[in-house]
């Protein structure tokens, strides 16, 4: 009869191998960790509940920096008119930087401080020379390079947002930073997406506007923004739409009070709802002095010009639209259509990724797909001439049989635990547990030299042989964890999946199994001999 | 039922002079290879695409003309700093380029001269000298750390020192056995080397410690903790010797470096554990403690 009570660590592993296989068979007892890694099952599929990382299915990573400085240590005014003409004010003072790139931030309750960023390639002398301009106490001001923890986590909400309107599913987007905090990293893993498609994704902007583009004087045309992405508060789908002149690909939008309200006004007095502004747009061929145009741009490119129609500017004219907010943008081509609605919908992003300073990796599909059973089997053959050797070495099943039992539950532990924990596994990963099963055996040997030197007579006997040996299997887990320590926190790529997993088989193995493997010795060992 | 046993060595027979002479001479042997290495190339060891920044292509020929490695030099309008095939997949070539070249621009010549873009790595000049950094200071931190545990562990310094310099040796042969097989510094080499550090010191601390704190002579010690200790390489050195040899058979060619680095840690610390580390802890056993 078997006592449970001084085998309880027999019992747990027993128990921890059955729930980590549950965890990874069962269909449905997936990632408990998270709500983004829950969409990375699609990508994983197969028969296990296991995620895979870009290595192993497929698809392309870019990490980059967000290109901007920010300044800190500046005192902004309360008031929200005098920030927007400072935001201006330093856009002027920059060659290339319009007031989009320029952002304000007051101190919020949660702490920080005033800052002010500018998302542009300046240096900063001139940026300083520009918050001097705008009356700001440049003396004090401290600029640094990158952008604010905030302005990082909303490009992190943006992308997230775009990656999943273009129905990518199982994309992850993250922030890295560098231990003391020095960079930043937007990370952004696509599966099965290639490299052009994720470029275009994290270096356009996405800043949508609509520009009157209206006379000056009588021989001359001027251009001012009537409507940007903050305007809007709903995007339909995009759809062709009979119109005047045919059919036309348009985004239905709905503004925002204050957007329809300023966005009426504008047209009012730029001469739009007039008898001389009503359908009035050859652009670009015009006569200048005497085109009413409205211009939809994307990221300061045209993507569509059209006039004003006539039911649109008598119902502004009634005030009607002020109730409604309802407009619609045009452009040239179905596809632009399409990625305005996106990029309305995810929002722009307040500052572009400098990928020239980044990394960039893609694998096709068909590569990785095949790497993962290969990687698979490279594990499982390496566990098999540890078993063969360990077989050689003692010639007795009852050493060798259990230490390869332990050694491989072990594997199956961490398994479990990637798979509930919602680990994306890559190469690096696999290396971790080769190396888990060779540390474990390791270990094993050592507690099975240790209690079988001369025949074991008693369970007291035994207990002091496995104190002793555990002196030793606890120093080199020690070792082995302060070494792969400097790798978990470092951000050296994929080294970090690798030394966590070490880390974690060396603790379960120490804590848990290798114990365990004693007990079954003794069991063996000592029981009836 | 079929078994070995590990080799009992005679170690009265040599001198301590002789035993670590072996080892500390192979290890001025790797320094000096590191610092040729340096002389000639300006860094210890040869760095690879994640260090010095740049873009590496792994392409597969989808006609028979493409097939070479000259013509996939003429693919590209930017100049090839490296091409090489994968003896595992046929028509597969990798070609690097240094840092500056377009990814994006290198995929769509690649296509349009008739190749499969079948992976893309690209790191800028500049994360790279950061990864490098890190890189050093993941090593230095991990070798440090791992000193400090031995000392604690053992409180006396000529043992621990011992331990610290073979760990030492395990580390600057295999990095000096890179350079000469041609293995690039990566992450994934950066990964076994750590690696290094901690499965090396377990056969090293196995030794000191049945040597220091068990009863019996100094030679019943060595030998009981030889037959423990080398059966523990041996079977590491197995599992990673298989794993580098499958790997390169399929073509994983992160496991299959991590492997051979591994592999050549694993035969130093052999010779380290049961030369250097022995004849130190006699030399302290016998002659040290009485000082």
């Amino acid at each position: 009869m078997v006592d449970v009570r001084s085998n309880w660590r027999v019992a747990l592993l027993v128990v921890l191998v059955l729930g980590s296989l549950g965890a990874l068979f069962v269909p449905g007892a997936g990632p408990v960790v998270g709500s983004a890694p829950a969409e990375n099952a699609t990508a994983g599929g197969g028969p296990t509940n296991l995620q895979y990382g870009l290595q192993l299915s497929g698809g392309t990573r870019v990490r980059a920096p967000v290109v901007g400085l920010t300044a800190e240590n500046v005192t902004l005014p309360s008031d929200a008119g005098e920030r927007s003409t400072i935001a201006t004010t330093i856009a002027d003072d920059l060659d290339n930087v319009s007031s989009a790139d320029v952002r304000l931030r007051l101190a919020d309750s949660a702490g920080g401080e005033d800052t002010v960023e500018v998302f542009a390639n300046v240096t900063p002398s001139q940026f300083r020379s520009a918050l001097g301009a705008a009356g700001l106490d440049a003396e004090s001001a401290t600029v640094r390079d990158g952008v604010t923890a905030a302005t990082r986590d909303e490009i992190v909400e943006t992308l997230s947002n775009k990656v999943n309107s273009l129905g990518f599913s199982g994309a992850q987007v993250s922030v890295q930073s560098t231990v003391g905090g020095d960079a930043h990293y937007i990370v952004v893993e696509v599966p099965n997406a290639d490299l052009s498609e994720v470029r275009d994704l994290v270096s356009s902007r996405g800043q949508v506007a609509v520009l009157a583009y209206h006379p000056a004087n009588a021989s001359a045309q001027t251009n001012d923004t009537v409507l940007t992405n903050e305007d809007i508060r709903r995007v339909s789908d995009a759809r062709m739409q009979q119109g005047s002149f045919g059919s036309v690909p348009v985004v239905p939008i709905t503004l925002t009070e204050e957007g329809g309200a300023s966005f009426a006004e504008a047209m009012q007095r730029y001469g739009y709802t007039s008898s001389a502004g009503i359908s009035n747009c050859q652009y670009p061929n015009g006569t200048p002095g005497d085109e009413y145009c409205l211009i939809t741009t994307r990221d300061s490119e045209v993507v569509g010009t059209y006039g004003m129609g006539e039911t649109l500017a008598s119902s502004i004219e009634r005030g009607d639209f002020q109730t409604t907010n309802s407009f619609v943008l045009q452009t040239n081509s179905m596809s632009e259509a399409r990625q305005i609605a996106i990029d309305l919908r995810a929002g722009a992003l307040p500052a572009s990724l400098d990928i020239e300073s980044g990394d960039v990796y893609q694998i096709d599909a068909s590569l990785a797909e095949r790497f993962k059973p290969l990687s698979f089997l490279t594990g499982l053959i390496a566990a098999l001439a540890v078993s063969l050797v360990v077989y050689f070495r003692y010639g007795r099943a009852k050493i060798a049989a259990p230490m390869l039992v332990t050694a491989l539950s072990e594997v199956v532990i961490l398994l479990g635990f990637s798979s509930l924990a919602g680990l994306s596994l890559n190469l690096s990963h696999i290396a971790g547990f080769i190396a888990v099963i060779g540390t474990g055996v390791d270990d094993l040997v050592i507690i099975a030299d240790e209690v079988t030197t001369e025949q074991v007579s008693s369970d007291r006997v035994f207990q002091s042989r496995f104190r002793k040996a555990f002196w030793i299997i606890g120093g080199a887990a020690a070792t082995t964890i302060v070494a792969m320590s400097p790798l978990a926190v470092l951000s050296l790529g994929d080294l970090r999946g690798f030394a966590i997993v070490t880390i974690l088989g060396v603790l379960v193995g120490v804590l848990l199994t290798r114990p365990a493997y004693g007990d079954i010795l003794r069991y063996l060992l000592t029981d009836d001999n | 039922m079929p078994s070995f046993d590990v080799p009992e060595v005679d170690y009265t027979r040599y001198s301590n002079r002789q035993l670590a002479g072996v080892p500390l001479a192979v290890l001025a042997l790797a320094l000096l290879v590191l610092a040729a290495w340096y002389v000639l190339n300006g860094t210890p060891v040869s760095l690879g695409l994640e260090f010095t920044g740049g873009t590496e292509l792994t392409i597969h020929a989808t006609s028979a003309q493409a097939a070479s490695q000259d013509a996939v030099r003429q693919a590209f309008s930017t100049p090839v700093s490296a091409v090489r095939s994968i003896p595992s997949r046929p028509d597969t070539y990798v070609a690097t380029f240094g840092s500056g070249a377009d990814a994006s621009t290198l995929q769509s010549q690649a296509r349009s001269a008739g190749y499969e873009v079948v992976s893309t790595t690209s790191t800028s000049a500049t994360f790279g000298a950061q990864s490098q950094r890190f890189a050093l200071l993941g090593l230095l931190g991990s070798f440090v750390g791992m000193a400090i545990i031995v000392f604690v562990l053992f409180r006396t310094a000529v043992p621990s020192g011992a331990v610290v310099l073979s760990a030492f040796g395990d580390i600057v042969i295999p990095v000096a056995l890179m350079n000469v097989f041609g293995i690039q510094l990566s992450l994934g080499t950066v990964a076994a080397l750590l690696m290094l550090i901690g499965y090396s010191v377990d056969s090293d601390i196995l030794l000191t410690n049945h040597v220091l704190r068990r009863s019996g002579s100094f030679y019943e010690s060595v030998d009981r903790a030889m037959k423990t200790g080398v059966t523990m390489t041996v079977t590491s050195l197995v599992a990673m010797a298989v794993m580098a040899v499958v790997a390169y058979a399929f073509g994983i060619e992160l496991l299959t470096s991590i492997g051979l680095v591994l592999v050549f840690g694993l035969a130093t610390d052999l010779m380290n554990t049961y030369m250097l580390n022995l004849s130190l802890l006699r030399w302290y056993k016998f002659e040290g403690v009485s000082r």
